[in-house]
Formats: structure tokens, sequence, C-alpha cells
């Protein structure tokens, strides 16, 4: 296996709180990393800063070979760092389909350009159909994501990711709201993902989730990484044990 | 002396703006709409003065009558305008707000005549004094100090009451205020209330200052004070005020030394633009 | 076709390309102008300095076009700076710069503007099917980008930004498209302008041009091509129709905006088609 992505050092502030203070770990391709830990943790916050949404204040993010701690977000997803949000955010003016038909169509949209250019849906209708298919959407495709339940929504969310053709994904608590049925199903649908291809880096609170699908854990507590290494070894540790217990 | 001259004459215009934006900020606090609309609450405040003080000869009365005329017609344009479209996004009722002011401004056309009314008696606006050198007519200095009055008023009722602190706690968080037990609806009838009776009072001052009143008045100053309150980073009334006396003082040396290169209503707009590039939360705003 | 009929058929083609253009910016892209004079009076005011220089008229609507799209460019540029809510507030105070700027230019006229600016080399005939040719181009271009990826993007990032961003599209490069694309459209309709009124004053391009254009967009349907392009002949033949219509023009504009907003926010084409019409 070899290093697809890797953050070095990540710090950032708020207000002159540290949500992260030096946080490095690395992923490797095709494997799903799980990144833990206790609320405000900053999870949320090293994910955003791996996707672009947010600049560290130090530190860098390299992915695959490439230091792209510079890059804004929608040139990190054009390089295949894809990104999911917490808070699920579907365009509620598009059907369902549409949703994922834009980001099928990502060549079509790579510049204004080749947007003006071309007309056709057809391919990117096709190849939205087949995602939503995969994730179960198959027969919402015309509906929109007004009326869907929330399972439903978290799923258009990681179809409409994985439409981009990602080569890592990153996914922010996909089960969070979830009846345990439901996030089971989401979570085999996640587990299949390293499979086809797409690397994931997955924070969820989710726990019997997690032990089930990830290959390696990382937990982070009070922005620093606390511990790091395949799922039984971590969770053994006294002081994760002592991180989650101290806090819940 | 120039130079103290401009200043004086800046912050005497900036305590006007002042009265106009502060209005226009409480809305938007409470309900994220550019209440473009203030501009006809305006004018309407300086038509009842004016007509009311040529009617019964006192202008005290002219300009109570302007506060309390400019208050209710707040209200209404709240409950009847803006109320019914809330829900939608933020485009929506400022395209209304943008209507309504046509409105108002071809309705005073109708009413009072395109070509504007005097004030009957009015010798203040020439009578003047001399303070340390610079000369400041009585309506001047009536605007500093009625905006001064009402201003700080207004602060120690926020500051000080129940009431006010819930005021002040809408504007900053709505919902949170909401779940303390405050009534949001009663709060948006109160800046509706306040903020218009400012600017009617406002407008009354503009129509003895220029001895003039007309009704397309309310544009120039409303639009600038719409800059005002994105200067002062919208929503925010310490913001606000200090942004109105900045602009005034710009516009004041604008005027001068810009005077061949932009008209008076443009260095307003210009200082905005500016300040935008540089700060784009605004002069006092946070991102 | 009288001179009447062809001076009517210049103004609406001149408002209609004015009226898509913001439409481009405003109702595909979701940026709120309030200053879209300010662009149609740099296409007007290049286009006329230029023609009384001695320019022929494809040269003079070329740089009026380029001109108001290149500063509608500029603008765009605050557009992906400051929140949503200033850019309404920028955009007129653009509006206000512009005449400001041009009112104390002695080589621009002043207050007077410029008059005497030579003919297209048209009778008024021919010059008024030329305007309407652009206009026909104008709409076409508008139900070309609509259906369009790029007219999808748009909408995209109309609706969210932010999820816009996840699914990798370059957010300012689109706004600033839209902003290029709208402005310099004002742009040509301003160089058309000249050539049909042969005189320009600086009031022609004022805060209430850029309202009575927005009000054009907003009743047809902000983002309808069909909607906007309906209301924009209405509106324009509006003071025609009778005396009163021409005195309460105004007066009848505010009362549609706020009559239109509070019961069909989609505006005409919001009560035809219920989502998102072409
Ligand atoms: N934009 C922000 N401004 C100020 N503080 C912030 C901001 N974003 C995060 N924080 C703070 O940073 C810390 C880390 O937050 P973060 O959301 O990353 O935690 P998390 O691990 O994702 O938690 P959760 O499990 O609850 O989602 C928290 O203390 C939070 O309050
Ligand atoms: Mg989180």
């Amino acid at each position: 296996m070899s290093t697809l992505g890797r953050i070095d050092d990540l710090h950032i502030s708020f207000g002159g709180v540290a949500a992260a203070n030096g946080v490095s770990f690395s992923v490797e391709r095709g494997e799903l990393l799980a990144l833990i830990g206790p609320n405000g943790a900053g999870k949320t916050t090293v994910l955003r800063m791996v996707a672009g949404i947010l600049r560290p204040d130090r530190g860098r993010v390299f992915f695959d070979d490439h230091d792209v701690t510079a890059l804004p977000a929608h040139a990190r997803v054009r390089r295949g760092l894809g990104f999911t949000h917490q808070i699920v955010r579907p365009f509620y003016g598009f059907s369902t389909i549409e949703n994922v038909m834009l980001a099928a169509g990502h060549d079509r949209t790579a510049s204004p350009w080749r947007a003006i250019a071309g007309r056709s849906r057809t391919k990117a209708r096709q190849k939205a159909q087949a995602f939503l298919d995969r994730f179960g959407l198959g027969a919402q495709a015309e509906q929109s994501p007004r009326t869907l339940p929330l399972g439903q929504r978290k799923r258009l969310e990681v179809a409409r990711a994985i439409a981009l053709e990602p080569k890592l994904l990153l996914l922010d608590e996909p089960l969070a709201g979830l009846s345990s049925v439901e996030a089971l199903a989401v979570a085999d649908l996640i587990r299949a993902l390293p499979g086809q291809g797409v690397t994931i880096v997955l924070v969820e609170h989710n726990l019997s989730e997690v032990l089930r699908v990830a290959d390696r854990l990382v937990v982070l507590d009070a922005g620093k990484v606390l511990a790091e290494g395949a799922p039984a070894d971590v969770m053994a540790r006294a002081d994760v044990r002592q991180a989650y217990t101290g806090v819940l | 002396m120039l130079f103290a001259e401009l200043i004086v004459k800046g912050l005497v215009y900036g305590c006007m703006y002042a009265m106009m934006a502060v209005g226009l900020t409480l809305v938007y606090g409470l309900l994220r709409i550019l209440h473009i609309a203030h501009a006809g609450v305006f004018a309407l405040g300086a038509y009842m003065a004016v007509t009311v003080t040529n009617a019964t000869g006192s202008l005290a009365f002219g300009f109570v009558i302007a506060a309390a005329v400019s208050a209710v017609a707040g209200i209404a344009i709240y409950r009847l305008a803006y109320q019914p479209i809330l829900h939608h996004s933020a485009f929506v009722p400022m395209v209304v707000s943008i209507g309504l002011f046509i409105v108002m401004q071809e309705g005073f056309r109708l009413i009072f005549g395109a070509y504007g009314i005097a004030f009957d008696d009015n010798p203040w606006y020439v009578a003047h004094v001399d303070l340390a050198g610079i000369s400041l007519t009585y309506v001047e200095i009536a605007m500093v100090v009625m905006s001064v009055v009402l201003l700080v008023g207004f602060g120690l009722f926020a500051g000080l009451t129940r009431a006010g602190i819930g005021w002040r706690a809408t504007v900053t968080d709505p919902q949170m205020a909401t779940s303390f037990g405050v009534d949001p609806v009663r709060v948006r009838y109160l800046n509706f209330l306040f903020g218009s009776a400012l600017a009617g009072i406002a407008g009354g001052l503009v129509g003895l200052l220029n001895n003039y009143v007309e009704p397309t008045m309310g544009g120039a100053v409303s639009y600038k004070a719409l800059a005002i309150v994105v200067l002062g980073g919208l929503g925010s009334v310490r913001g606000t005020l200090i942004a109105s006396l900045v602009l005034g003082v710009v516009e004041s040396f604008g005027a001068i030394y810009l005077a061949d290169i932009f008209d008076r209503d443009a260095i307003g707009f210009l200082f905005l633009i500016v300040v935008l590039m540089v700060r784009p939360q605004g002069l006092l705003g946070r991102r | 076709m009288s001179a009447y009929i062809a001076s009517l058929v210049s103004v609406i083609g001149i408002n209609l390309i004015l009226a898509l253009g913001l439409n481009i910016i405003t109702g595909f892209c979701g940026q709120v102008s309030l200053g879209h004079a300010a662009f149609y009076g740099l296409g007007a005011y290049t286009a006329a300095y230029l023609a009384k220089l001695g320019a022929p008229l494809p040269l003079t609507l070329l740089a009026g076009t380029a001109m108001a799209g290149a500063i509608g460019i500029v603008v765009g540029l605050t557009s992906l700076r400051v929140r949503h809510d200033f850019l309404a507030v920028t955009t007129m105070g653009i509006g206000f710069v512009f005449l400001g700027f041009v009112r104390k230019q002695k080589w621009l006229g002043g207050e007077l503007g410029i008059s005497g600016i030579p003919g297209p080399g048209l009778d008024a005939v021919p010059y008024a099917l030329l305007i309407a040719a652009f206009a026909m181009a104008v709409a076409a271009l508008s139900l070309w980008i609509k259906l369009s990826w790029m007219g999808f993007t748009f909408d995209a990032v109309a609706d969210d930004e932010d999820a816009a961003r996840t699914v990798g599209v370059n957010v300012s490069t689109y706004k600033l498209t839209a902003f290029g694309i709208g402005t310099a459209l004002a742009g040509t309709a301003g160089g058309l302008y000249v050539y049909f009124a042969r005189i320009i004053l600086p009031d022609t391009f004022d805060f209430v041009q850029s309202i009575a254009v927005l009000t054009m967009v907003v009743i047809g349907g902000t983002g309808s091509v069909w909607g906007v392009f309906a209301s924009t002949i209405a509106l324009t033949l509006l003071p025609e129709v009778s005396r009163a219509a021409a005195d309460y023009r105004l007066l009848i504009f505010g009362a549609m905006l706020m009559l239109v907003m509070r019961f069909s926010p989609g505006g005409l084409a919001g009560l035809v088609h219920r989502r998102r019409p072409a």
C-alpha cells in the first residue's frame, strides 16, 4: 500500500482557542480510516482543513503526492479529494437525480467554456441513475430532496460525492441521526467503497459501526492525535477509554 | 481653519445619517431585510413636519406629528408589507421594499406636487452662531442636539431597562432571546416604531435645513444610510453610529478635495467600495 | 414600418438586451445587482465618445461592450468578497459612483451629456431591425445558456454556494462569468442606444433606470427567459397605452413589484410553471 493523503502538523485556533493543535496522520490507498474522538475533539475542523474549506494557521496537507495546502476546496475536489458535510447540503432547488447529475457531469462543469459548449445531459443522467440505484435511491430520482427522509438525504450526499469519482472521500458523520437499521445499511455501502477504488476517511460517533467497518483508527482528543492503529488495539488503550468516559 | 470647519460640518451630517441608519440597522439585525423604503418614511416625516407646522404655526407640534405618523407608517410597513413574506429569501423583501419606496415617492408627488414645499416661517436655517470661528445654523445645532439626545436616550433604554435588554438580545440572536421569554414580534414592532420615528424626525430636520421638502428627498440620504449600515458591519448599532460620523466627515472632505472628479453623492459610495475592497466585512464588522 | 413603430421597436429591443443581461446575473446566477444602468451608461458613454471621434459603429459597439464587461468583472470581484446582502448595496453604489463621475467630467459633457452624435449610417427602420436582431440574438444566447451545463451550474451556485464547491464548481469563476456576460450585454445596449437617441444625458442611466430593468426581470420571473421577454415588452409598451399609464409609470412599476413579490415571487413565469421554467 502507498500513502494517498497525509497531513502534517495542522494547527488552527478560533478566538485564541486551539481546535487543532499539531495534528498529523496519513491515509493509505484503499483503506477505510476512521477518525474518532469525543465531541469537540476537532474532527470536523480537521476534515474541513483537509477538504480546503478552512485554512490552517500552520501545517500542510498532501494529497496524491502533491502539496495541496494552498488549493481551494473545489480544486481539491477536481483532483479527487471529495468530502461530505456533517449537516447534509443537497441543492434543494434540484431533484434528487439532478443533484447527482451535476456531480456526474463534473468534466462539463470544470470551466465556463466547457459548460457553455454542451447541452446534452443524457450521459450524466444515465450515470446518475446508476449511482442512485447503487445507493438505493433509484425510485426517488425525480423527487425533491426536501421530501426525502434524513436517511435518504444522507445517502444522496454520499452518492453525489461518489459521482465525482474521487480517489479519497472524507465523510463527516454519515450515520448520525439514522436508525440502527439504516445505519447498518449505509455503513455497508461505505464499507464497499474502498473495494471500488475510493479511499475513505470516516468521522463517526457510532462506535459499533466504526469498529465493524474501519481498517484503522485515529483518535483525536482536544485537538491532538491521542492514538492510532488497528481498531482492537486502539480501543483497548486506557487513555482512549479515559478520553471518552471523561467527556461522556 | 477650513480643516476644523470641514470636520464639524461632516459631524453634523454624520448625526443626521445616524438617525437614518440606526433604523435600517435595527431592521436588518432583526429581519435581514434591506429596508429601502425607509427613505419613504424619511420623506413622510419631512412632509408631515412642513405641512403641520405651516398649518398650525407650531414647529414643535409639527415635529411631534412627524415622529408619530412616521412611527405608525413604519409599523404598518412591517405588518402589511414585510410580515407576509418573511419566509422568502432576502431578495423578495428587498424587491418589495424597493417597490414600496417608489410607490411612496410617487404618492408624495401626487399628493403634495412635484415642486416641493417650504416652511412659511423658518428663520433658523439662515440664523447662525459662531462657535470658535465656525458658523453653524440653528438647524444644524438642533440636528446634533436631537440626534445625541434621541440616540443616547435609546442607548440608555436599551442598556438599562428590562425591555431594552430583551430588545438588544433579540437583535443579536432572535432564537436565543425567544427561548428566554422575549416576545420577538413585539420587538419587531418596537424596532419599526423607534427607527421610523427617528427617520421621520431626521426628515423634518433636513426639510428645515434646506427649507425645502420634495418627493425624492429621501433617496440620496437613505442610499447613503444603507452604505453606512454596510460599513458599520450590518446589524451592529455601535458600528453604524461610528460609520455615520466617519462617512459624514469623509463626504465633507471629499466634496471639497474631489469636487472636480466626483459629485457629493458619489463620495460616500466610493468610500464604501474602497473600504469593502480592503475589509469585506465592513469598517467595524467581524468576519 | 412608420417612424413611430421603428422607435418603439428600438426601445423594446434595447430594454430586452438590458433585462435579459440582468437576468443572467440575478436570475441565472442569483447575484443581486441594483446598478445595471451604470453598465448601460458605460457602454453608451464609451460608444458616444468614440463615435464623436469618428469611429465606425461596429467598433464603438464593441468598445462599449468590452468596457462595460470589463468593469462588470471588476464589480463581480467584490461579489466574491462581500456577503450577499452587501452586494445589493455595493452594486447600488456603483451606479452612484458612475453618475457622480460622469456628471463632473467636462470631456464627457458634464450634466449636459454628449450630443451631436453621428447617425448609425442606416435609416430609422433598418436600424430598428438591427436592434431587434441583436435582441433576438441575446434571447437565443440566454436560452442556450439556460439549457447548457453553464445554466445548470449557475442554478447550483444560486441555490447553495457551499454545496456547489462540494461538487467541484469554481464558484468565483462562474459568478464572474455571469457578471461579465450580463454587464457586457448592458454595454451593447448602451452602444445601440447612442445611435438611436443621438444624445445621451447622465440621468438616463440613474438608479431609477436600474430599478426599471430590475422590475422587468422580477415581473417576468427571475431566471425565466420567456417571462422576462414578455414582461419587458409589456412594460415598455405600458406608457404608450394611455396618457395616464405614462404619467404613473413609476407608480405602476412600484405597485407591481410589491404585488408580484407578495403573491407570486416567481413572477409571471411562476404563475405558468411551478418550478424553474426555461
Ligand atoms: N468556526 C468556529 N468558530 C469557533 N469555534 C469553533 C469553530 N469551529 C469549531 N470550533 C470549536 O473547535 C472545537 C472543535 O470542534 P469540531 O466541530 O471540530 O469538533 P468535532 O470533533 O467535530 O465535534 P463533534 O463530534 O461534536 O462534531 C470545538 O471546541 C468547537 O467549539
Ligand atoms: Mg463534527
